[in-house]
């Protein structure tokens, strides 16, 4: 498509790069029809395509950000539908990122808005900060409908009705070490932020698994958030700190010990370790190193692809598998989970419409609760209509977005590979458990 | 760039009265449904041929019959011009605005009304896409037939809109040999229903004459369609050739041999180069024209059907033949020719063409249509429905240079000259839109195009729907009295 | 009777008439003279004076031909090339007991459809081009020669089923299709008409390309194939296409059809002889002038309306395109408001009244009445095309209508 940018503009690398990505552009229109705000708003201006013309008047006239294109910029789940769609090869995902940052840099929020993103930016990367946030948001669960009345204020009751109302147990502490030699990789796990405190139970079983595969786990000192809640409100600046904090600590195991992969067991997280590179293109210093890092980042379930786990018999438990936005889209991983799954011995199966977000994106079910809902009772539907036994995803995001609605346990992939190959049952499947987890659809309607 | 084809001028009373306009529609529509503000409507000032662009005075996004219908009614109080729009995936422009006008655009109306299979039709709001129809029904046996390669995203009412064909239509036809029934908004507000789930009309087949009218009659709300119970089995077969000659020359031989495939679609180099890259099909890249042939049925009678035709493509010295072997290597063909569009965006910017010819022209016209546009100094890549005739070449430039956007322009006009006069038409399915208007004296005399612009008149006398489409600008007198 | 030689000539003659404010009855071969309503005209006005074809190519599937071409001879035509009109155009003569020749300009501008039209569309679907006079006496060209062509407002179709009421035809320009090497038609006895509408549901449901569908009652049957047909009342289905093809597809539908009945195979050449039969309604080709409607509605509504109609009237009906073509005849009466009450209570259709004593012509809306809003646009429509009200004035509106 056409653009009209100055050379000056153009001097600018990440407008050189937006408009690289615009020129692809040819307008076909194809990206609508997967995306799920689209599909759930019917106005072009909630499509890719509508989006990527907001965008592109806005940079080519470097003008602020104005109310109109942010409301519909915020509304994009970053589920990277499109990006599977176009026929173009259109690299939305940049050109959104970048819009991001602009909105950030040039558009001043009303109030609360501002509020509630600093409050998110603020605590979710923090493990310690989450923790104790989710205790009181357990005190507060009961006002969530007094605040879901309040416009501005509907953010706070989706962030109330999202907490878990019990505690996640602690991980065990009993792992297994490393044993046998030769061993058949070491590998880094990203411990992360809100899935530690969310679900520890993920990475637990994610030791175990690959311990018992001849694996060995190293813990990088200094390895935390990896930038994406940050990254996706626009903060740059922040996010890129992120990204470089964690960069240093696994250079430093890379060049230290080695690592063969640097494993992530929570896909929106991986997205965006596997864009290291790009994200920090810019920064000499760190260029390279960020390159590197991304080259061996892997999804748990790409680097158990490459450990030819034996094929196991069927054991009668069929499993609906819900393909996350950051794994289908962001990293083009598809078929390896089930794979893996139906290797296990599960019996796999697909949900209608699973291209289509479940409304989750990271803090989008906070920010946007009412599509954020109603792209949850679609999911839900579909997935219901599976009669499946249990829900497996390789994303904490969806998981506690789609087990707010569902009678239907949810868990990591991780988890049942890890009871299938000799770990324990997870502990959502215990057989009262099922009943025990029926929780009506969060509150977060307004 | 300098606009070749012009638009009307817009209205100055109706630009003048642009608050008012907005304020009224607001009464007349939920908040959600209506988009004025300048930012807003820039996205929608064009389609998917994006070499034109205006900006509308107002969006509305009806959900309703009922508000299409108080729109409309407005409108035509007012002499508002209105531009219907679907998915705004039309090649021809058919959906891009103008200043003065409101764009009615039918995206909310997305609920599929009833699928009824002991009458094998389904009915549908206008904005249901055309896949989502065989999506609904697919595992119960049945589809819609009509496949326009866009079918992902456009919409029912922009195929009715067009009377869209697409790959499959070599066997099935196009939209409105599977249109059965419509509901139907006219200027002034008034709802008729056109034919529904039994044939033929009771009088005039209006039905016949809404499909294809490019919004120029009403506005199509609801539709009924036929469904056809799915083939046993269906096998896209890959028959790679040395010349585009011999492909054209084969495509003939075998609709003279009475053979009838599901589809027979042509790719040239450049477009298997293109649709290989997004869609990793396994085109063969070392021939210099591609047919993708469809057979369907039992395996016997597709084995029956493919021997005559790898027999004939014999003939013509075919030298890669590969038949697809899954359902998913299948999936991947359809997916790189259905994509071959877009695709061609990778590369460069494009217009596409879209006349179609008799088949014992196709290798004149291919040979032809390669010397206009070299002597342009431009390329092009062949990508389309060579069993019926219908081309789109695709006509490659850079849009950031007027200069040679305004050639690309030239060349098109050019090759639509040649489908005419080779016996075809300017356009076999994505609709005379902007691109084409001014090129209609082509292939009409002024009697003929008089004859359709009175029809056109006896539904919009004040000439508000999609005023600036279809019809050349002049000559439009004895209709407008 | 007027029959020009040229279109020159035909647009001369219209362009007097319209100055003199002469009407003009047209017509091809005369052969449906009592369908619709009658005319009141000057001048009978036919196109069997243009006669020939024009253009043939066989490898296109494409044919051109002067409108007033016998039907007869376009097929000859065509079957020396194994080819055909997919759309199977009816033969009035039986029913209305007229004579003359059928033209190709008549089977056109009267939509006239045969069995496959349920799946193979109908005269309509088959014509990619014409030329008309309208009734300035100007000529117009609308369509072209090529399957798809989307250029301008499809007047083709308009033109087709308009019964000479919109133009004069001059010029028409269709496709063809290869004659199927093999056909045969499955019988499946004794089921009651609601029976039989599930049964041929079931069949067009399966991968079997099933291209005619009738259910003919026991009243009619023996009128079928010289009363070959087996016992009892004969749903009887179609499949065409290569022989290998034709038999496996066949095996199929006879397994899924032996659950609604005993199923018998009538091969080639009764299956030719069945089709036409059904075609024709050679049942009322009985010689009389008995009222003969017939009726369009979704083919599960067909035996419906029937099963409604005799608790009232003394009806005999058979049905095509899966049940929802319906051909009517009543004992009396027409019993238009009856017939056309049912059709909209059972979700709409039309009803034509095709044949029937004068007297109950002059009184019955031979076309099923349009809604307000359409009957006007229909009428502003015919103006465009003929002003001046000359061309078959009232045939498809009755009494007083504007069309």
């Amino acid at each position: 498509m056409q653009t009209s940018f100055t050379t000056e503009q153009l001097a600018d690398p990440n407008v050189a790069e937006s408009e690289k990505i615009l020129r692809r552009c040819v307008h076909c229109g194809f990206c609508t029809a997967t995306c799920p705000t689209y599909v759930t708003l019917g106005n072009e201006l909630d499509s890719p395509r509508g989006r990527i013309y907001l965008i592109k008047e806005m940079l080519e006239n470097g003008r602020p950000a104005d109310a109109e294109t942010v409301t519909h910029i915020d509304r994009c789940l970053s589920c990277l539908s499109c990006v599977t769609t176009c026929p173009s090869g259109v690299d939305y995902m940049h050109l959104v990122d970048h819009a991001r940052a602009h909105i950030e840099n040039t558009y001043r929020r009303p109030l609360a808005d501002r509020l509630i993103r600093s409050l998110l930016a603020a605590i979710l990367p923090y493990p310690a900060r989450f923790r104790a946030a989710l205790q009181l948001a357990r005190l507060g669960r009961p006002l969530a409908p007094v605040f879901a009345r309040v416009p501005a204020l509907a953010p706070i009751a989706a962030m109330l009705s999202l907490a878990p109302v019990r505690r996640a147990r602690t991980a065990a502490v009993t792992d297994p070490q490393p044993v046998s030699t030769p061993r058949r990789g070491r590998v880094a796990i990203l411990s992360g932020c809100a899935q530690s405190v969310l679900d520890p139970g993920i990475n637990a079983a994610t030791r175990r698994l690959l311990t018992r595969f001849d694996v060995e786990i190293v813990a990088p000192r200094g390895e935390g958030c990896c930038g994406a809640l940050v990254h996706h409100l626009g903060r740059e600046d922040e996010a890129l700190a992120f990204a470089r904090r964690n960069v240093d600590a696994w250079i430093g195991e890379i060049e230290g010990g080695g690592l063969d992969a640097i494993i992530i067991t929570a896909s929106g997280c991986g997205t965006t370790v596997k864009d290291y590179g790009h994200m920090l293109r810019l920064d000499p210093l760190y260029a390279d190193k960020a390159a590197r890092v991304s080259a061996l980042a892997r999804d748990i379930t790409e680097y158990l692809s490459t450990l030819d786990l034996p094929v196991l018999e069927s054991r009668r438990l069929s499993v609906a598998y819900h393909s996350a936005c950051s794994l289908q889209h962001g990293q083009r991983i598809t078929a390896l989970p089930k794979l893996l799954l139906k290797a296990a011995g599960f019996t796999v199966r697909d949900p209608a419409e699973g291209h289509l977000c479940c409304g989750s994106a990271g803090t989008y079910n906070i920010l946007q609760p009412e599509i954020s809902a109603q792209l949850k009772a679609r999911k839900v539907k579909n997935i219901d209509a599976t009669k499946a036994d249990v829900v497996a995803a390789g994303n904490i995001g969806c998981m506690t977005q789609i087990a707010t609605g569902t009678a239907i346990p949810v868990v990591h992939t991780v988890e049942l590979l890890d009871w299938a190959y000799g770990g324990p049952k997870p502990a959502k499947l215990a057989t009262s458990g099922r009943k025990d987890r029926a929780r009506p659809v969060a509150a977060a309607r307004v | 760039m300098a606009e070749a084809i012009q638009f009307l001028v817009p209205r100055d009373n109706v630009l003048a009265r642009r608050l008012s306009i907005i304020s009224d529609l607001a009464d007349l529509l939920p908040p959600e449904c209506l988009v004025h503000e300048a930012r807003g409507l820039a996205p929608f000032e064009t389609d998917a041929f994006i070499a034109y662009r205006r900006v509308p005075l107002a969006v509305a996004l009806p959900r309703t019959t009922v508000q299409v219908a108080a729109v409309l009614k407005y409108c035509h109080r007012y002499d508002i011009p209105v531009v219907p729009r679907g998915a705004g995936t039309s090649l021809s422009g058919g959906a891009i605005p103008q200043e003065d006008a409101v764009v009615l655009c039918l995206s909310k109306m997305t609920r599929i009304i009833e699928i009824d299979y002991a009458n094998r039709t389904a009915t549908v709001q206008a904005g249901v896409t055309n896949l989502s129809i065989s999506d609904a029904v697919g595992t119960d046996g049945f589809f819609y037939a009509p496949d326009p390669s866009s079918q992902l995203a456009c919409t029912i009412g922009g195929n009715i809109g067009m009377n869209s064909g697409g790959a499959h239509c070599l066997k099935y036809g196009v939209t409105t040999n599977n249109l059965l029934g419509v509901k139907l908004v006219l200027i002034d507000g008034t709802v008729v229903e056109l034919g529904g789930k039994h044939l033929d009309a009771a009088g005039y087949d209006l039905l016949g004459l809404v499909c294809g009218s490019e919004g120029q009659l009403g506005v199509v709300t609801e539709a009924t369609v036929r469904l056809i119970a799915k083939p046993e089995g269906a096998r896209p077969v890959l028959f790679g050739f040395d010349t585009c000659d011999e492909a054209g020359a084969c495509v003939a031989d075998i609709i003279a041999a009475g053979i009838i495939p599901v589809a027979i679609e042509f790719m040239d180099k450049p477009a298997i180069e293109i649709c290989e890259a997004f869609a990793k099909a396994g085109y063969p890249l070392d021939v210099a024209a591609l047919l993708i042939v469809e057979v369907e049925g039992s395996e016997a009678e597709m084995d029956a059907m493919l021997a005559s035709i790898v027999e004939i493509a014999g003939r013509h010295g075919v030298r890669k033949v590969r038949e697809c072997q899954s359902a998913t290597e299948a999936a991947l063909i359809w997916k790189g020719r259905k994509s071959a569009f877009g695709a061609t965006g990778r590369i460069a910017d494009y217009i596409c063409m879209d006349g179609t010819v008799p088949l014992g022209k196709l290798s004149y016209v291919l040979g032809r249509t390669a010397q206009i546009v070299e002597g342009f100094g431009l390329r092009v890549a062949n990508v389309f429905h060579a069993g019926d005739g219908n081309m789109h070449p695709l006509i490659l430039f850079n849009a950031n240079d007027p200069v040679e956007a305004a050639k690309a322009e030239a060349a098109g006009n050019e090759i639509l000259k040649l489908c005419v006069e080779a016996g075809g038409c300017l356009t076999g399915e994505h609709g005379v839109g902007i691109e084409k208007r001014d090129l209609m004296r082509y292939q009409y005399s002024d009697i003929d195009l008089a004859q359709q612009m009175d029809v056109r008149g006896a539904f919009d006398e004040k000439w508000l729907l999609n005023p600036s489409k279809v019809f050349p600008l002049d000559g439009r007198i004895r209709a407008a009295c | 009777m007027l029959i020009p030689t040229s279109e020159t000539d035909a647009a001369y003659i219209i362009r007097n008439a319209a100055g003199q404010g002469k009407r003009l009855a047209i017509c091809g071969g005369n052969t449906r003279s009592g369908l619709g309503q009658v005319v009141e005209a000057a001048e009978v006005f036919s196109a069997r004076g243009l006669s020939g074809i024009v253009d043939y190519d066989p490898a296109e599937m494409v044919m051109t031909a002067k409108a007033g071409t016998p039907v007869a001879e376009i097929e000859a035509a065509l079957a020396r090339n194994r080819q055909m009109l997919a759309f199977e155009p009816m033969d009035h003569r039986g029913i209305m007991g007229t004579s003359g020749e059928p033209t190709i300009g008549g089977a056109f501008a009267a939509n006239v459809s045969g069995p496959r039209r349920f799946v193979a569309g109908a005269a309509r679907d088959s014509l990619l081009g014409i030329r008309f006079v309208n009734g300035r006496g100007e000529a117009v060209k609308a369509g072209g020669r090529v399957m798809k062509n989307v250029t301008g407002l499809d007047l083709v179709k308009l033109l087709a089923g308009s019964f000479g009421t919109l133009g004069f035809l001059t010029e028409v320009t269709f496709r063809v299709l290869p004659v199927p090497p093999a056909a045969d038609t499955l019988v499946v006895s004794g089921l009651d008409d609601e029976t039989a509408a599930k049964a041929m549901a079931t069949a067009m449901s399966l991968p079997v390309e099933v291209s005619g569908a009738a259910h003919l009652p026991f009243t009619v049957r023996h009128r079928f194939i010289g009363g070959r047909l087996p016992e009892g009342e004969a749903t009887v289905l179609r499949i065409e296409g290569l022989a290998a093809s034709v038999e496996a597809r066949a095996q199929k539908l006879a397994a899924v059809m032996e659950a609604f009945g005993p199923v018998t195979r009538l091969g080639a050449a009764d299956s030719a002889t069945l089709w036409r039969d059904i075609r024709d309604v050679a049942p009322y080709a009985d010689g009389t002038s008995r009222p003969l409607w017939r009726v369009s509605v979704a083919p599960s509504a067909g035996h419906q309306l029937v099963a409604a109609l005799r608790l009232e009237a003394g009806i005999d009906a058979f049905y095509d395109w899966q049940g929802g073509l319906v051909w009517m005849r009543m004992e009396a009466d027409a019993e238009a408001e009856l017939v056309r009450r049912y059709i909209r209570a059972l979700g709409g259709g039309h009803a034509t009244l095709v044949r029937a004593p004068d007297r109950i012509r002059a009184a019955t809306s031979a076309f099923e009445p349009q809604p307000d809003a359409v009957a006007a646009l229909s009428a502003r429509i015919r103006k465009t095309f003929d002003p001046a009200g000359i061309f078959s004035p009232g045939r498809m509106s009755g009494r007083g209508g504007a069309v």
